[in-house]
């Protein structure tokens, strides 16, 4: 009896075990991730990827067809990116992918996304901007973050010919005439300029003082230079000590034209971009995004988009507006397309932390 | 000659002219009870299912850490950042920070973090790890959510001196030395527990992740950790005991890039001091203890290249007191209150938080005359600052049923506070967090039986979990990253274990298995059209299962285990994951016996099937790697030589 007992319980938990060994197997990813021909009219998404450890991945979506491939780059090149993908440019047929945390710069063919080098030796590189053929400019964070610099890359042999000492935390870069105009963030301290640098000669014409912590830069249909400062806090980060600016260079003086000091002590401004005619600037603000005329002497009091966004872009070809949300940093983000008026269009699903665009 | 090799050669001297002085006096030897401290989890808890993992066990990981061993040998999942890295664990999909340890009763995670890196944890320290599986807050207040890891230390009296002396090397120029030495008199035991550990860690792997896939080398993974554990046992009278421990440990990592960085710098130096003292007075009526404990740690993470040097400091006091008490033959009551201040130094909050936890706790245990079935009943009310938490109770049940069959059942409420880094992190730290809290409830049936020279043990568990308000951390409306109580997870599942001996004279052979299959799923919306919404966290496997099998004959042992870790999802959304993994570990081990001492000779294989995984996305593993060691025993208690 006693026997019989044992085997009859000993198999109904054997029975439940292999009952509840349901499939195991996740689905496949539902992305898309066959590698389409040529990445032509369309938007590059660059997707940071997860915190610490993990890669981020590159996003392409096509106006033509109105569809989103997601990581382009590992499905063609059989690796991932690497940890952190700040930003992406296109200069002259090839892309050039930015990786922080890698401190590398992954060169693709900006059309197949095939691989074609990697320029190494970048120490918390931020964004690549090309000047001539065969010379590009990197900004840098640099060493512990403060050692900001431009890093002089030979685009043929992608190595580093020379490297140019900015303020600290080199991060947005805008062409204006035959100058680079460079925003010093600060890194993981503070500074206040613009270093300008002559893209001839390489060599630093002026540096000038903006406001704490300038990040980004654009220039408009005039030639002079916005530069979105972002403030600085406290030491608890309770108030902002030095609230954000809206700076405009004069490229003629190299001096500083207009200053638009934002109110909020609790609110960093961020992400300054242009529209095609670059007439009018975009950035974030108190969880909103606000527009700026190049011709306006004061800061908007009305929003555009009564939204907060992660990173935003313009479309140069409709001035549509993208924005990204990274939901909860831990599963693909969404990008967010806006017509002129401010009015969603559409919205599709991008990789982890989509945080730049590069429109070609 | 570094401190520690003084500190080293000192006790050594010691021990030995005490040792002299012992053999003279205990000519004769008896045997007498182990003097375990009587923690509430052999008398209290009822209905949860447990794990031993006992000193013949545990002495065959001596020269390992509680991580491997837990990853190893339990049902416990391991989150292992690499060889000797950071190591967390996750009981039945809950996540690292709901997980109680508690050392010889005394909670060790850290009030910052809510974390205690298993890989810190020598495992020679320890006597005896016992893993008590589901939510138990009536008993041990925040943290025992998903389980309960109790680090125990003992000694038993009058047993004269005993020796243990390792040394090893292994794979990647790791070098272990460990020793302890016991005197154990009538009414005084002393005991001293020593290592020494040196690893460069640096083994090659394929780096997947890097243009044209290159083999490289892992790099800034050396490590270098040193401690010790002094204890003292007095019996006072029949009645009285009193014990002291004092632990101290010492270790500097380096911090290894993942296999997406191409460099990483980062240092990260651990120092803690742990005192702690225990008093025990046992009256015909009346059993009380009175329990102190005092920690101090200290952290330094520096990462030169983006300019950070992160200094943090804790300091815990822990006092407890409790009475045990009848009132008829049938049951047991247990009434306590324990006090923990805690506070912290760290440039990364605003001030040093303090912290005043007083809680006062309850258990009520009603047992059968032979004590073959019993039920408890537990309550705990914890105050934070003088602020009530809610309150918590348990109610379980055991019993023997038909002679080989146990049935357990236990539903209880479990919660577990926001940590200083949620409360009070310098840029977004959010004050008005609440606690999380749920419920738990689970059954196990449990059939042992022996026949002629076989015994076997099946066990079946099914449970259930929620957790309500659980803390993320996610960006503000002004993108500044602040911890919310959002997420509310459920989760689910059984787990089946299997263990089978067979016994013949000096031929011994034991199998062992164990299987899981867990969902713990997000409940609750966090965003709009969240695609995490009822899916399975990250790293929460949903099944894993390992076997083990031992043969001993004699002085000769051959044990091997297999383990098996499934898909792991990366994203919260579930469209990525790592891919499961199988290891294989096989050890063999050769025991000499002398007259009055015996010598063991071992090896550990890891990883022999050379399997390439992941527990982390992008962190390296070892392939292949062993373990060569000898240690000496003199007068050790028979099992203590892991064979």
């Amino acid at each position: 009896m006693k026997t019989k007992q044992i085997i009859y319980l000993s198999t109904l938990a054997l029975a439940i075990t292999f009952t509840s060994c349901k499939k195991d197997k996740p689905d496949a990813p539902v992305s898309t991730t066959t590698s389409a021909a040529t990445y032509d009219n369309g938007v590059f998404i660059t997707n940071e990827g997860p915190f610490g450890s993990g890669t981020g991945t590159v996003s392409f979506y096509s106006r033509s067809s109105s569809t989103v491939v997601n990581d382009i780059f590992q499905s063609k090149n059989s690796y991932p990116l690497g940890n952190v993908v700040q930003s992406m440019s296109v200069f002259n047929g090839k892309g050039y992918i930015v990786v922080n945390n890698s401190g590398k710069i992954e060169v693709v063919d900006a059309g197949s996304f095939a691989s074609g080098g990697v320029i190494n030796g970048l120490t918390n590189p931020r964004y690549f901007l090309g000047i001539t053929n065969d010379k590009g400019y990197v900004s840098e964070w640099g060493a512990g973050g403060v050692a900001g610099a431009i890093e002089v890359i030979d685009l043929n042999t992608k190595t580093i010919t020379s490297s140019i000492a900015t303020g600290k935390g080199a991060e947005g870069m805008v062409k204006s005439g035959n100058n680079v105009y460079i925003a010093c963030s600060g890194g993981n301290d503070n500074d206040s300029v613009v270093t300008v640098i002559n893209a001839t000669t390489n060599a630093i014409v002026k540096t000038i003082n903006v406001g704490t912590n300038p990040k980004s830069i654009q220039v408009d249909a005039n030639g002079k230079v916005w530069v979105l400062c972002i403030g600085q806090w406290n030491g608890s980060y309770s108030a902002l000590v030095k609230t954000g600016k809206l700076v405009r260079i004069n490229t003629t003086a190299d001096t500083v034209d207009l200053s638009l000091p934002f109110a909020s002590t609790s609110s960093q401004p961020s992400n300054l971009v242009i529209n095609s005619t670059k007439t009018s600037l975009y950035y974030s603000y108190n969880g909103k995004v606000y527009a700026h005329s190049s011709t306006a002497s004061t800061l908007n009091s009305t929003a555009i988009i009564n939204r907060n966004f992660y990173g935003f872009g313009i479309d140069p070809t409709n001035d549509y507006f993208y924005g990204t949300d990274a939901g909860d940093y831990v599963s693909k983000g969404k990008v967010l397309r806006y017509n002129t008026t401010g009015v969603v269009v559409d919205s599709f699903t991008v990789g982890v932390i989509p945080g730049n665009f590069c429109f070609k | 000659m570094n401190l520690f090799k003084i500190g080293l050669f000192v006790c050594l001297f010691l021990y030995a002219f005490l040792g002299y002085a012992q053999v003279r006096v205990d000519s004769v030897k008896q045997l007498s009870p182990i003097e375990v401290s009587s923690s509430r989890l052999t008398k209290f808890s009822s209905g949860n299912k447990t794990e031993t993992l006992d000193s013949t066990l545990l002495n065959r990981y001596s020269a390992r850490n509680l991580a491997d061993l837990l990853s190893n040998e339990s049902q416990v999942f391991i989150k292992s950042y690499g060889l000797g890295s950071l190591a967390t664990t996750s009981f039945r999909g809950a996540g690292a920070s709901h997980t109680a340890v508690l050392w010889n009763g005394f909670n060790l995670q850290s009030p910052m973090n809510g974390l205690l890196d298993m890989s810190l944890v020598p495992v020679n320290f320890l006597n005896e790890v016992k893993l008590q599986y589901g939510g138990a807050g009536a008993l041990w207040g925040s943290g025992a959510v998903g389980g309960t890891i109790h680090l125990n230390n003992s000694a038993t009296f009058n047993k004269g001196i005993s020796v243990m002396a390792n040394t090893s090397l292994g794979s990647f120029s790791d070098k272990q030395e460990q020793v302890s030495i016991e005197i154990s008199k009538k009414r005084i035991i002393s005991s001293v527990k020593l290592f020494d550990h040196d690893a460069k860690n640096n083994f090659p792997f394929i780096n997947t992740a890097q243009y044209g896939k290159p083999e490289q080398k892992q790099s800034n993974a050396e490590l270098k950790q040193y401690g010790f554990l002094q204890e003292n046992y007095f019996k006072i009278n029949l009645r009285q005991k009193i014990n002291t421990r004092f632990w101290y440990q010492h270790s500097d990592r380096n911090i290894p890039p993942s296999m997406t960085q191409n460099v990483n710098v980062s240092n990260q130096k651990d120092e803690s001091f742990r005192v702690t003292t225990e008093w025990e007075r046992k009256g015909e009526k009346l059993q009380s203890i009175f329990r102190s404990a005092y920690f101090d740690e200290n952290l330094l993470y520096s990462d030169s290249l983006i300019n950070l040097r992160s200094k943090s400091r804790t300091n815990v006091f822990i006092t407890e007191a409790e009475n045990r008490f009848s009132i008829t033959k049938f049951d047991l009551i247990n009434i306590g209150i324990n006090n923990t201040y805690s506070r912290a130094n760290t440039k990364d909050y605003t001030s040093d938080p303090k912290q005043n936890r007083t809680a006062v706790f309850a258990s009520y245990k009603i047992h059968s005359t032979k004590n073959t079935w019993n039920s408890v009943l537990s309550a705990r009310q914890e105050f934070i600052n003088n602020k009530a938490v809610p309150f918590t109770t348990s109610l379980g049940l055991e019993g023997q049923l038909l002679k080989y069959f146990v049935v357990k059942a236990n539903a209880a409420q479990h919660y577990r506070i926001p940590t200083f880094n949620d409360l009070y992190w310098a840029q977004g730290g959010n004050p008005d967090l609440k606690p999380e809290k749920g419920w738990s409830e689970e059954a196990s049936l449990i059939h042992k039986h022996a026949y002629k020279a076989f015994s076997w043990e099946l066990g079946a568990t099914v449970f259930n979990r929620n957790i309500d308000n659980w803390i993320i951390w996610l960006p503000n409306e002004y993108g500044i990253w602040t911890p919310e109580n959002v997420l509310k997870v459920w989760s689910r599942g059984t787990e089946y274990k299997l263990k089978l001996n067979y016994l013949l004279g000096n031929f011994k052979v034991q199998l062992s298995g164990m299987y899981n299959y867990v969902l713990s799923t997000n409940q609750k919306s966090t965003t709009v059209n969240d695609a995490s919404l009822n899916k399975q966290l990250i790293y929460v496997p949903v099944q894993n299962g390992q076997g083990n099998a031992t043969i001993s004959y004699k002085g000769t042992s051959l044990s091997y285990t297999q383990i098996y870790t499934g898909y792991r999802y990366t994203l919260s959304d579930n469209t990525e994951y790592l891919k499961p993994y199988t290891i294989g570990n096989l050890s063999i081990a050769q025991l000499f016996s002398l007259k009055t001492s015996k010598i063991k000779v071992y090896a550990t294989l890891n990883n022999i099937w050379q399997e390439a995984y992941q527990v982390i996305a992008y962190y390296a593993m070892p392939l292949l790697n062993y373990q060569v060691g000898l240690t000496f025993y003199f007068n050790q208690p028979n099992g203590n030589t892991g064979l």
